[in-house]
């Protein structure tokens, strides 16, 4: 009778020590650790393209064959950063030119994630200089449209060739 | 028209998008094992699949350059791919360095089009 006692609870150890493992094995965690800061993220959305509406200009009107480039801001700390774009004053690359070529550009907010916190960021943006400067006064996403529009001198001809113009997009810590 | 709102919003969110990203926004110099410099670590994060070399720098209040020293200035850093890099700034200079700042460098393209040069500035906890 005893030592069918001890069986039994040596048998009952052995099944609940075998559970336990089960368990343990079924509980098994895989950590997957991240820290989050708060951050500028600077995306580009649409570099842009020039039409060439006729042989002295180059542009990103819509209308006239360009496409905007548009830049995404995404903060996640309000009233931490400033949005500083310019765009394109010259030409980074292109083919030998015959005149001085003249820039127009304007920098506007496209769309806002949020209408309420970001609605007058057009309406409080400081320029100076070819640059316009928003505070970015809340969590959220901005997108701005760069247009450009560069005009060769004399109305000569744009020689045939590839054509790129940088706009800066800067995202400063305050 | 606030649902045709979200719904543009909604599909901008969701197209392709190439993003430059570093942190922190606000670095701290500490010192570093040399002395007579300060040293703080940043990481950066790549999403821009057009962009392969970022070029980072160290300026003061109006961005005029302050000397520093980094492994790499201009490094290559491959789309999604994270990097992470110290920076050092001579002890004397702590007090007139404020910005620190990766640039994404653009290549030579053949299309006829615009570019966009993205930069973000952390600034240094004084």
């Amino acid at each position: 009778m005893f030592n069918k006692t001890i069986k039994s609870m040596t048998i009952l150890g052995i099944v609940a020590m075998a559970s336990g493992n089960i368990f343990a094995l079924n509980a098994a965690e895989v950590p997957i650790t991240g820290t989050v800061e708060s951050r500028c993220i600077i995306q580009t959305d649409n570099a842009g393209t020039f039409g060439n509406p006729n042989a002295y200009t180059l542009t990103t009107t819509p209308a006239e064959g360009g496409d905007p480039a548009v830049v995404r801001f995404d903060v996640t700390l309000a009233d931490a950063y400033y949005a500083e774009i310019t765009p394109p004053t010259a030409f980074s690359s292109s083919p030998s030119l015959p005149d001085t070529v003249s820039w127009t550009g304007d920098v506007q907010v496209k769309t806002v994630s949020d209408a309420t916190g970001m609605g007058t960021y057009e309406t409080d943006k400081v320029e100076f200089g070819n640059t316009d400067r928003y505070d970015l006064t809340a969590t959220g996403s901005t997108w701005f449209q760069i247009d450009a529009t560069a005009t060769m001198g004399g109305n000569k001809a744009f020689p045939g060739g590839s054509y790129t113009a940088v706009a800066e997009a800067v995202c400063v810590a305050k | 028209m606030r649902l045709l709102t979200y719904i543009i919003l909604g599909i901008m969110l969701a197209l392709p998008v190439n993003a430059h990203e570093m942190v922190p926004a606000y670095p701290e110099m500490r010192p570093a094992h040399v002395d007579g410099l300060l040293v703080t670590t940043m990481k950066m994060f790549n999403k821009r699949a057009d962009v392969e070399f970022y070029e980072v720098g160290v300026f003061d209040e109006n961005f005029q350059p302050v000397p520093f020293v980094t492994a790499y200035n201009v490094f290559k850093l491959e789309y999604l791919g994270h990097t992470t890099f110290d920076i050092y700034i001579r002890a004397q200079d702590r007090n007139r360095a404020m910005y620190i700042c990766s640039r994404s460098k653009i290549r030579k393209g053949s299309a006829t089009s615009t570019a966009i040069s993205s930069k973000i500035c952390s600034k240094i906890i004084k």
